[in-house]
């Protein structure tokens, strides 16, 4: 047996998801690599490949993790959801008043005598999405209720959100809408769902003002100027100009890799606009096959959600892939000047190490839901 | 059925409502920018922060004859630092530790506690790049980097180092003024001024692009249009710094111990016109310094030492034979009503003599006597000053020589009965005599050095190659200015006028005669700034002179030493000049054993072992490659690492010499350096009397070493 048919034999579950895992990995290594380099050339002396090791490990890992979690059953999710839940509120208490200030936001707390830091909200992300995938598919024969179904769905989300919200909005919004989006297929009716969108806007105004009592815990200022930027310069800011002249240098087939230009401009290469590197590099057309993979993602799912047997394991597919191609429709959105600045990541291409591997866990469960699908249909 | 299909429905609304669509928008958004409006941004991205910098090319070095470095850029770094680029929490850390160490070794007069202060109140300001240090070399740099705080660099540390070279000499004073310089707003000097474009070599040109405009920090594109700056080329002199350093050094001897305004010696290569050295001293307040090049720039009126031009120009004329009598009218006369003396002491003494008398003891009324009767008569058809002007021409005695180096003076000849000139009947005889002209030291020089090479007059030339990085790219070649500037008769008798100045008894140079060598030559001692007015002559001053060659049978080098208005110690050329010239001489002479007669020219006498080096002590195995490279018969091989030979009646044996190691080692035969090398490895503290090789020692053999005092005679 030659080493890729045991890897395939190995590899059980959704081959098409698989597949668009190994491309993004592979994307990610090369632009990653490519983007790093005024990175390293301030803190590296130009060790590019300092950076681009450290980074394909933590790509290898997330692959393992991916495998690891595919292995496991997703019913055991499930079952461990109220605790990762209940332990994810006092991370995000610490990380809020303790956390470590990393591009002047608290999103991040460093593990003691590891000294790696790790972003809480990734995790605490996780646990919210299987614990409302649990409680939607529990509570289906009352779905449409309020009382006995809505609130004690909604509840949580809104905890967790709130707590997520004051360093990183974006996050929040995105686990929100998230959980909005499982709640709607989920068949909670439609008027609470409109309720939620409406809530959502009433309590991001209440942050904002929040935030000009206390600077210290939320970052509103940060917001209303990237907001302003958004409402008032037709060419976005200095950061969205540099991301469209990324663009605009790569054009239909790029400069070819490792010829950016302008990741030497942009404040973030290698995370919040990836994106416009990805296009300046390797043209339009990858841009395309990006975009595409991610839509590709989401249609298998469905697919998976139309043949799961189990309630829960069609919640957790699509909580899990809505996420991640929100995440990542944001991003590529906020780098063609779509929507404000937000400097949420591109999930599984983006540098930044928890992202990464919670993203490949997130792979991974959706995986473990198919391999279960596939052996009972067998 | 019904809740599946609800499901179903929503995941399809949520697929075709919000993920598809969405991703149209992303790619449509995608196209628009980078190829509908990709014109524009390309426009905008093109010179926002792409820059072409000047990348400057490193400087040449100015080397002499023998490589060595006369002029090179060292480079250096100046520090500053960036008190806001630290964090808090890394600047507080850090702060004690780093102020003991910048007022342990960077900031002069600040304590610990006044450095921390200072830091503080430098974070507490405003500005970015506070000088720390300049001109710190790279091992002090190095240092200062790996200061807490520091050695996090740039960003997070805040300190910058921001490189620059600087021209150094490393032999300091030594040709300082022929080396020259280039500054900004200042007129070029000397070599670096002449051979700028070569030395400068070609800045570069590398495309840069902003990393951070907020810290100014600019990374290199890799690009084809990175133009590389070219180095500068070397250039080599030909300056031996033996000589040079010769020169200067009793060229200052004799201005400070004369007092005198200024000093110039030159010493020439007689084949080639090559210049070996070249040294110029003026006075200014802080001493003696290199601050004008008198030798090239100088022209003045040289006096007696012309003399040899005008005897050339009546030889050459045929007019005179050296054995000719004159009347020298007891060394006074006059011409046109102005009184002409002599300097020498002989010449009130004397009255008839011959033409030699009257070059030896420099007698002015001689030649101008001379001069005046064969060239001074003015005919139809003959015009005696012309011929004489002529003459001189002839001698190119007219014109700059063309060294490489600027601000050379023009000789200043006048033409005869020229009204411009303010030509009088008393130009003539004062001109054979050295006066109303001009012309600079080393204009002579390149004339007498044309009498040392027999009548050939070689261009006086510095550079003798441009290299790069080792390889030489150009070649100077010396040049002729005139392969016979007179008849080799004329000049055979002016070399024998020349060399008995300083022979014979009465010859003005006669004190500075050497009994190791022969040399050539005459004085001069000029007046200056003298006026004629109603009661004789003023004189300002006196310019002290000579110029001559050696060795006489195959001269070698010709120098010329000029003092301008000594002060004290005596005016005249013989006293003043004459021993400068001679310690100059006597210097290369001992320095160079290629100017040495072989003292035994004969046939090689048939080895006998008497002639061997017996006895002789050193590292067996270099006196064997010795005794083979001079193929003489021996044998032997010792266990010891020294040997000693022993002669024996046709060969050399070597045998062992062993150093015990807790003895006192015999030592003698040992040169000085191998016997302290030897004793003090043993804990002997040695003492020595006199020089050559150890042929006592004040302790015996085989005492033991207790690291007593011992003393070496050596002979």
């Amino acid at each position: 047996m030659s080493q890729s048919t045991r890897l395939y034999a190995e590899l059980r579950g959704d081959r098409t998801i698989w597949a668009i895992i190994a491309v993004l990995a592979i994307f990610s290594v090369l632009i990653v690599y490519s983007s790093t380099g005024t990175l390293a050339y301030r803190t590296l002396a130009g060790n590019t490949e300092a950076i681009l090791i450290k980074h394909f490990i933590i790509v290898a890992g997330g692959l393992f993790l991916t495998y690891l979690a595919h292995l496991t059953h997703y019913m055991k999710y499930s079952r461990w959801a109220p605790v990762l839940l209940i332990t994810s509120v006092p991370l995000l208490l610490y990380t809020v008043f303790f956390g470590a200030d990393i591009n002047d936001a608290r999103r991040w707390i460093e593990v003691p005598f590891v000294g790696i830091t790790f972003q809480t909200s990734d995790f605490a992300k996780l646990a919210l999405i299987i614990y409302v995938a649990r409680e939607i598919s529990s509570k289906q024969d009352y779905i449409k209720d309020f009382n006995s179904a809505f609130l004690p769905i909604i509840l949580p989300v809104l905890i967790i959100c709130g707590l997520i919200a004051p360093a990183d909005l974006s996050s929040a919004i995105l686990l929100f809408g998230a959980c909005v989006a499982m709640m709607f297929v989920g068949r909670v009716a439609i008027q609470y769902i409109v309720l939620l969108l409406l809530l959502g806007i009433v309590v991001f105004a209440m942050l904002v003002l929040l935030g000009e009592f206390f600077p210290e815990f939320i970052r509103s200022e940060t917001w209303v100027n990237r907001m302003r930027d958004f409402v008032e310069k037709p060419d976005g800011g200095y950061q969205v100009q540099q991301a469209k002249i990324a663009m605009a240098n790569g054009g239909w087939f790029g400069l070819g890799p490792g010829n950016s230009i302008q990741r030497n401009y942009l404040p973030s290469p290698y995370s919040d606009f990836i994106y416009a590197i990805l296009v300046e590099e390797y043209g339009i057309l990858f841009g395309f096959l990006l975009i595409a993979l991610y839509a590709l993602l989401f249609f298998r799912a469905t697919r998976l959600v139309t043949k799961s047997p189990k309630a829960f394991g069609a919640m957790l597919v699509i909580g899990l892939s809505i996420s991640l191609v929100l995440q990542a429709f944001i991003n590529i959105a906020v780098s063609v000047h779509l929507v404000p600045v937000t400097g949420v990541t591109l999930p599984m291409i983006s540098m930044g190490g928890t992202s990464i591997l919670f993203t490949c866990i997130s792979f991974g469960i959706i995986l473990s839901v198919s391999k279960y699908i596939e052996s009972v249909s067998d | 059925m019904d809740i599946k299909n609800e499901v179903l429905y929503r995941v399809y609304f949520l697929l075709f409502g919000l993920v598809v669509p969405v991703s149209i928008i992303l790619m449509y958004k995608t196209v628009v920018i980078a190829s509908v409006e990709g014109e524009r941004w390309r426009n905008q991205g093109r010179d926002n922060y792409l820059e072409y910098r000047t990348v400057e090319a490193d400087r040449g070095n100015i080397l002499a004859a023998d490589g060595s470095l006369l002029a090179t850029s060292i480079p250096y770094f100046n520090l500053y630092f960036d008190p806001h680029a630290p964090s808090e929490e890394d600047f507080k850390k850090n702060l004690d530790t780093l102020a003991h160490c910048l007022a342990t070794y960077v900031l002069d007069g600040y304590t610990v506690g006044g450095a921390r202060a200072y830091l503080e109140g430098l974070r507490a300001g405003g500005d970015r790049h506070v000088v720390l240090k300049r001109k710190v070399s790279f091992a002090e740099k190095k240092f200062i980097e790996e200061f807490p705080l520091f050695r996090f660099g740039r960003f997070r540390g805040g300190f910058i180092a921001e490189k620059a070279s600087e021209r150094k000499r490393p032999f300091g004073l030594l040709a300082q003024r022929t080396i020259g310089y280039v500054r900004e707003n200042a007129k070029p000097v000397g070599l670096e001024g002449q051979y700028d474009r070569v030395l400068g070599g070609e800045p570069g040109q590398n495309l840069m692009i902003c990393v951070d405009p907020a810290a100014d920090l600019w990374m290199p594109v890799d690009d084809l249009t990175l133009i590389e700056p070219v180095s500068g080329s070397d250039v080599v002199t030909t300056i031996d710094i033996d000589i040079q350093d010769i020169a200067e050094e009793a060229l200052l001897r004799a201005v400070n111990h004369h007092d005198a305004e200024w000093g110039s010696a030159v010493v020439m290569e007689v084949e080639t016109g090559a210049i070996k050295a070249i040294a110029n001293l003026g006075r200014t307040d802080e001493g003696w310094w290199e601050t004008y090049n008198y030798a090239v720039g100088a022209a003045v009126e040289p006096g007696s030492t012309f003399k040899a031009a005008t005897i050339m120009a009546l030889l050459e004329d045929g007019m005179v034979k050296l054995d000719d009598s004159i009347s020298i009218e007891h060394g006074r006369t006059t011409f046109f009503g102005e009184v002409m003396e002599d300097a020498s002491p002989y010449s009130p003494k004397l009255d008839t003599i011959r033409v030699r008398d009257a070059f030896e003891i420099s007698s002015n009324v001689g030649i101008a006597k001379m001069v005046q009767e064969h060239f001074g008569a003015k005919t139809s058809t003959d015009n005696g000053p012309a011929r004489f002007i002529q003459r001189l021409k002839d001698f190119s005695l007219n014109m700059p020589t063309g060294i490489e180096i600027g601000g050379e003076a023009n000789p200043y000849i006048k033409e005869a009965f020229s009204s411009r000139d303010e030509w009088s009947g008393t130009t003539l005889p004062w001109m054979a005599i050295g006066y109303e002209m001009k012309i600079s030291p080393l204009q002579l020089l390149t004339f007498y050095n044309s009498i040392a090479g027999g009548g050939r007059m070689m261009k006086p030339f510095l550079v003798s190659e441009i290299q790069r990085f080792g390889e030489t790219v150009e070649t100077f070649r010396p040049t002729v200015i005139d392969r016979r500037i007179a008849s080799d008769r004329t000049i055979a008798r002016v070399q024998e006028l020349l060399e008995s100045v300083v022979e014979n008894e009465r010859g003005t140079a006669y004190k500075l005669r050497s009994g190791r060598y022969r040399f050539a030559g005459k004085t001069g001692t000029a007046q200056v700034n003298y006026s004629k007015g109603n009661r004789g002559r003023r004189i300002g001053g006196y310019r002290a002179s000579f110029v001559g060659y050696f060795p006489v049978e195959r001269p070698i080098y010709s120098c010329i030493v000029v003092i301008n208005r000594p002060r004290r110690g005596g005016f005249y050329g013989s006293d003043v000049a004459g021993p400068v010239f001679r310690e100059i001489a006597d210097n290369i002479f001992v320095s160079k054993p290629e100017l040495h007669r072989p003292i035994n020219t004969g046939p090689r006498p048939a080895l006998v072992a008497e002639n061997m080096p017996g006895f002789s002590i050193g590292g067996a195995q270099d006196i064997k490659t010795v005794l083979s490279y001079l193929d003489i018969p021996h044998y032997g091989s010792p266990s010891t690492e020294l040997a000693v030979l022993r002669p024996r009646s046709d060969s050399l044996v070597m045998e062992m010499r062993s150093l015990p190691d807790n003895l006192v080692p015999n030592v003698v035969g040992l040169g000085l350096r191998d016997a302290v090398y030897v004793l003090e490895n043993r804990g002997l503290k040695v003492e020595v009397e006199g020089f050559g090789k150890v042929s006592r020692q004040s302790i015996l053999p085989g005492t033991r070493a207790r690291g007593q005092n011992i003393r070496l005679y050596l002979r």
